[in-house]
């Protein structure tokens, strides 16, 4: 067992956990964080993509132990004060939620993105998507999403 | 298992040389899905990422770039100084799976890995790059096109790292491009060619080309691109040059694509490879 | 009382968010692999590594002995009997036999993941290997291993074929003058098509959540299409009385078919109840691909005849359908080819045949289409070969030949509403069809075009409308939101009933205790079937109220006006300013007069086919299938030359929804849907090896991500009202497949010239054959 603290939506959370231990299984399983999904636990489908200093990663991929006392970003830490943010409020807005599976992972690689590029074209916004995969969209909603929040984000 | 995250290059090869069983822990793109599938079972794993030399990119006094192990594919994918004939490692490294993968996955990782489908190890022999390795009995310098030695098999020794990767500079009006066929986008290739190529007046005055996913290792031959500079790149030219690249490929039949279909590639990808570096007629 | 009728319109036709799209997106939606429950234990399981072999014992001491184990299970602690839906020849676990590579052999609760897994390795089996026929042509062959030596002892809905070996089913329909009938055709266009195995590739792997509660029921929350299939299925499978199981649908992160019938919920329970604590079970994607179920793989005989000037007269199609293991829903997707294998065109003379053979696969099931991609791949593909010899285009060809409303469908069921012609002409319009394509150089662009017809109605459904106290409503249908969207369309028809705002109706979660039963989402089904039901349970509720109103504002039911927000007032001349709301009727009714206002609705289709128009044998009953919906799709593909990819470039989907409740909603099922089928053409294949699937993994198995998609899907939708439906609505769940791989097919050969019958088009098949053709 390896003893680590991460800071997590804003909260610093100490934890003791095996060294193989993904940062998936950690929010998943110790953390009861469950907004972030396994779907492949294998880095493909993007389910589980958290934000590591801003950057948005693969949960799956990443050992817990190996990101101690760094900060981590996850669907549930977007919102604030129980309100959802922007990016989230477009995807409801937009229609772009079906199951609902997915889209933990596409929000918070869509806000990372956004973040990055304030105005980009519907192609730039399918390249930042690209390893977010959905089954149930087709995914034109989900980038009239993120077109929506840089819309409404530039007025 | 074991964790250890060690500051400094030293430190991490001490603790290699320590325990045979124990591994390098770059982004664990490969690594942590290994664990995942439960195909690996390391004794303890040894993290590079507080190791601040690997991080580090600066050019070296031929002028050329030294690339530390622990960038990431993102990094290279936006890096401005990859440029000319190097931009082939920039293309490379933008079309490896996709962004979060980049952001984890490193340049050592890829390298050490030597998965003949991945895309850095051909886009390193076309550029014709320098893996430097670090051991337990000091560094040495390994030419990328020596060091992919079979399938995930490298030269690294026992207890050896990848350090960096030199770029040389290339010749003048060089211009890198890396062509990938993938089943998806963000797949592992089908087939990909790397090329380095430099025009003068309408003919090759340089080229170097390395096949990915043609054979356990990247394939480059000589012979080939011998029958390419001083020719305009004509139809015939390309037609000798992939016939002698086709006979040395010898792909796997897998999901992404028979051997047969990657052999018929070849040709013509690599027509479409040497044009997009410019080499149109 | 006509305003009744505009008030009720308020709710319909408007596509308000997601009635789950905020706790979705804010990642505290909670699907069944987000539970957990006090003291819970972890499940794993230990599956075949042989394609066919017998059982000959177990050893499960060493997984017992290993700390923190607290129950093992084997077939041998099997209580119950055989399940599957139309022939009972599956158990819980394998018994007796294994009958492909991963299927479930014995499982393990543990304190942890890990240690269940470890466990699991240590139950040791002994097997006799047995040769097995891991394709339809081995399983057919003289002296083929038998999978089901007990076949003609299993209990079936169907006529079954009969000392056949591993023949599970073979179907027949004649119409007209069945295959005599080419003697009228004067160009016949014939060949063999074969479609690939398409995983479904929820996103959402199976899990389930099973705890027995001191009274001795079990409660099992799990990602399941039906709660009332899987309360069967575990009735049956364990034997235990169904008033002793709870079944309940949380979020569920997609089915588009797998999830229709039992998955793991019946290994669950058996070890929630040897362990006597909660056990959760979560499949690993590998599991998952290589245990659930796939869209069946098959070869296609078709055979076509016209007359010269583009007439259709008759049409032949012999089907081979691979079934995996076990039966499940094959017999039925296999009857569902046959049901589709006319098209949607009058063709006079049609003769259809198929079989589905049992092979040591994993059971090849329900998926998004039921047998209708399969068959309009092969016939939408012949078409335009037919359209092509006679040198009419391919449009026109379709229209000349459409059916119509009034027309009768093979099997006799008579046709009530029908917008193929102009489904047909809208994406002809919209696509801008006869105009030329520019493609990049080293790459040729096309149009390809399909239609296609889908069922909306099928087997029965029931609802319970609830008024609360504060006059707001509760709906209750027991049908199951895979992400399609049926929540919030039926409670957009509930409200529309009642002249509410969504807002006024909440939805209540799926509970075999609570709700009535719905077969399942699958089948198109919900929004017709259920909606008759929420219908008319919301009808008996309005009734009521107007009874209350008329008697609280002492006037005539006649007189009263619903209004909109849950009011209801007196319309008469002089205009008189009295009304009630719903709560003040809600207060009458609790505390006074009536007691508790609740409508309850049941409906099931019932349109038999006519033995007279249609001669068939081998099929199972038909009645309760009924309400066709068409559409027409075209395709703009750029096949590039020097690789052999196809790439979709723009789509034009047009479908007959008979009316959009939620138009969102619809447009969203026509993107996904257009898109799982374009993966389904182009790029996904399972593919297995001496039985071994080879790509159970979303590494190696590749289905389409955003820069594999086209930008522009046009989802053009058409309203043709279905007038046996209060809303006039039909299904559009399964058409937006359906035609999208013909179409690409279709397309392609606009763009090369190069005629493929073999789906997926991957690369490699595409530059072989342009290269063949020269
Ligand atoms: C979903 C997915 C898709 C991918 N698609 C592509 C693709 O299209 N093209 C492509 O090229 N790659 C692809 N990859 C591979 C990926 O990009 C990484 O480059 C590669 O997996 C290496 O990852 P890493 O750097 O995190 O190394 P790790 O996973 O940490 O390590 C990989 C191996 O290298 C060893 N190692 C790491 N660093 C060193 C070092 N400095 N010295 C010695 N040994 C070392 C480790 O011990 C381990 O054995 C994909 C990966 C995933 C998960
Ligand atoms: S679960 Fe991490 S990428 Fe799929
Ligand atoms: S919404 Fe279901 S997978 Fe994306």
């Amino acid at each position: 067992m390896i003893n680590i603290t991460l800071k997590v939506n804003g909260e610093e959370r100490a934890l003791s956990l095996p060294a193989t231990r993904t940062l998936l299984a950690a929010l998943r399983n110790d953390m009861k964080l469950t907004g972030s999904k396994n779907a492949c636990n294998q880095g493909v489908c993007g389910a589980c993509t958290v934000l590591l200093d801003g950057v948005p990663v693969n949960a799956c991929l990443v050992l817990a132990a190996n990101v101690a006392g760094r900060e981590i970003v996850t669907i549930e830490g977007l919102g604030e004060g129980g309100k959802l943010s922007p990016m989230q409020q477009a995807f409801v807005d937009a229609g772009a939620i079906q199951c609902g599976f997915c889209m933990s992972g596409m929000i918070v690689s869509a806000t990372a993105f956004l973040a990055e590029n304030p105005k980009p074209s519907r192609k730039e916004i399918r390249q930042a998507l690209s390893g977010n995969l959905c089954r149930c969209s087709g995914y034109v909603r989900v980038i009239d999403a993120v077109e929506l929040a840089a819309g409404r984000s530039g007025a | 298992m074991e964790f250890h995250q060690p500051t400094t290059l030293d430190d991490a090869l001490t603790l290699l040389a320590a325990d045979p069983e124990a591994l390098p822990l770059a982004g664990g793109a490969t690594l942590v899905a290994m664990l995942n599938a439960e195909l690996i079972e390391p004794s303890a794993l040894v993290s590079l990422g507080g190791i601040c030399e690997l991080h580090t990119i600066e050019a070296t006094p031929e002028g050329g770039l030294r690339l530390g192990a622990m960038l990431s594919h993102a990094t290279l994918a936006s890096e401005a100084r990859l440029t000319g004939g190097n931009a082939v490692m920039r293309q490379a490294a933008a079309q490896i799976a996709h962004p979060a993968v980049r952001n984890i996955g490193t340049l050592g990782g890829a390298v050490a890995h030597g998965d003949p489908s991945s895309d850095l190890p051909a886009a390193l022999v076309a550029a014709d790059a320098v893996i430097e390795v670090a051991g337990p009995s000091g560094r040495r310098s390994i030419a990328a096109e020596g060091f992919f030695e079979d399938y995930l098999t490298t030269a690294l020794e026992e207890g050896e790292m990848v350090a960096a990767v030199i770029l040389p500079p290339q010749p003048e009006s060089a211009v890198g491009h890396y062509e990938k066929f993938a089943r998806v986008h963000g797949d592992y290739a089908t087939l990909s060619v790397a090329v380095v190529l430099a025009m003068a007046s309408g003919k090759c005055s340089h080229v170097r080309i390395a096949l990915g996913a043609a054979g356990a290792t990247p394939v480059r031959v000589v012979a080939a691109e011998a029958r390419l500079i001083g020719s305009s790149l004509d139809a015939g030219a390309i037609s000798e040059a992939a016939a002698l690249l086709t006979a040395a490929s010898d792909p796997v039949d897998d999901v992404r694509g028979s051997a047969d279909y990657r052999l018929m590639l070849v040709p013509r990808l690599l027509t479409r490879a040497l044009a997009a570096a410019g080499g149109a007629p | 009382m006509s305003d009744i009728e505009s008030a009720t319109e308020s709710a319909i036709g408007k596509s308000p968010p997601r009635l789950e799209a905020a706790e979705k997106a804010a990642g505290t939606a909670i699907y069944s692999g987000d539970m957990e429950l006090p003291g819970m234990l972890h499940a794993a399981l230990l599956t075949s590594p042989y394609s066919h072999a017998r059982i000959l014992s177990y050893d499960v001491s060493a997984a017992l002995a290993l700390p923190g184990v607290k129950a093992v299970v084997t077939a041998e602690d099997i209580s119950g009997g055989y399940i599957g839906l139309v022939c009972k020849d599956e158990k819980a676990l394998a018994h007796g036999k294994v009958r492909y590579i991963g299927e479930p052999v014995a499982a393990v609760a543990a304190r942890d993941e890990a240690t269940a897994r470890l466990a699991a390795r240590l139950i040791e089996v002994e097997y006799e290997e047995l040769p097995a026929a891991t394709t339809v042509e081995q399983a057919m062959a003289e002296g083929a291993p038998v999978l089901h030596e007990d076949f003609a002892d299993y209990t079936k809905i169907y006529q079954a074929p009969e000392n056949e070996g591993n023949l599970l089913a073979r179907a027949e329909a004649v119409m007209g003058r069945g295959v005599d009938g080419f003697d009228e055709a004067d160009v016949i266009v014939e060949g063999t098509y074969e479609v690939g195995a398409q995983y479904h590739a929820y996103m959402e792997p199976v899990s389930v959540l099973a705890a027995f509660g001191p009274d001795g029921r079990v409660t099992v929350w799990s990602s399941t299409q039906s709660i009332f299939r899987t309360q069967a299925n575990i009735h049956e499978g364990l034997g235990i009385p169904m008033g002793k199981i709870r079944c309940v649908a949380p979020r569920i992160g997609g089915g588009f078919g797998a999830k229709a019938e039992a998955s793991g919920q019946l290994v669950t329970v058996m070890l929630a109840k040897k362990a006597g604590m909660p056990v959760r079970l979560v499949l690993t994607r590998d599991e998952d691909m290589t245990s659930m179920r796939a869209r069946h793989p098959g070869t296609l005989r078709v055979k076509t005849g016209a007359k010269a000037d583009g007439t259709l007269v008759a049409r032949e199609m012999e089907v081979w359908l691979d079934a995996g293991a076990y039966a499940d829903d094959s017999p039925a997707v296999m009857n569902l080819v046959l049901f589709y294998a006319r098209g949607s065109y009058s063709i006079p003379h049609v003769r259809a045949l198929g079989h589905a053979v049992y092979t040591n696969k994993l059971r090849l099931g329900a998926f998004r289409g039921f047998g209708n991609p399969q068959a309009s791949f092969a016939a939408e593909s012949q078409l335009d070969e037919i359209a092509e010899k006679l040198g009419i285009d391919p449009i026109e060809l379709r229209i000349k030949n459409a059916i119509k409303a009034g027309e009768q469908w093979l099997g006799g069921q008579r046709i009530t509403s029908c917008a193929l012609v102009e489904s047909l002409e809208k994406v002809r319009d919209a696509s801008d069809w006869t105009r030329r394509r520019e493609a990049a150089p080293g790459r040729k662009r096309g149009l390809g075009v399909a239609a296609m017809t889908h069922t909306s109605a099928f087997l029965s459904s029931g609802a319970i409308v609830r008024l609360q106290g504060d006059g707001s409503i509760i709906l209750n249908v027991g049908a199951v939101d895979i992400g399609q969207g049926s929540d919030t369309a039926l409670s957009q028809m509930c409200a529309a009933a009642l002249g509410l705002d969504i807002e006024q109706v909440s939805f209540a979660t799926p509970d075999t205790d609570s709700a009535p039963y719905n077969y399942g989402t699958n089948a198109s089904r919900v929004t017709y079937t259920v909606g008759q039901a929420v219908h008319r349970a919301a009808m008996q509720v309005r009734a009521q109220l107007l009874e209350h109103a008329a008697a609280m504002l002492e006037c005539s039911e006649g007189q009263l006006e619903l209004r909109p927000g849950g009011r209801i007032g007196v319309d008469v001349e002089p205009p008189r300013n009295a009304e009630v709301s719903f709560a003040d009727i809600a207060g009458r009714s609790l505390w006074a007069v009536g007691g508790p206002i609740t409508g309850s609705g049941s409906y099931i289709p019932n349109d038999p086919p006519d033995p007279e128009h249609t001669k068939m044998t081998g099929f199972l009953g038909l009645d309760a299938l009924s309400v066709l919906t068409f559409g027409a799709q075209v395709v703009e593909v750029e096949v590039d030359e020097v690789t052999g990819a196809v790439e979709v470039i723009e789509a034009w989907c047009a479908h007959d929804v008979g009316r959009a409740i939620n138009p969102g909603a619809v447009e969203s099922q026509i993107h996904g849907g257009f898109v799982q089928g374009q993966g389904y053409a182009l790029c996904e294949e399972m593919l297995w090896e001496d039985g071994r699937l080879v790509n159970p993994s979303f590494m190696d198995y590749k289905f389409p991500g955003t820069l594999d998609t086209p930008d522009k899907i046009h989802a053009i939708i058409l309203e043709t009202p279905e007038k046996s439906h209060p809303f006039h609505v039909k299904g559009v769940g399964e058409p937006p497949l359906v035609g999208a791989a013909p179409a690409i097919n279709n397309a392609l050969s606009a763009a090369t010239g190069l005629r493929l019958k073999q789906i997926p088009l991957t690369p490699e098949r595409v530059l072989r054959g342009l290269l063949e053709k020269g």
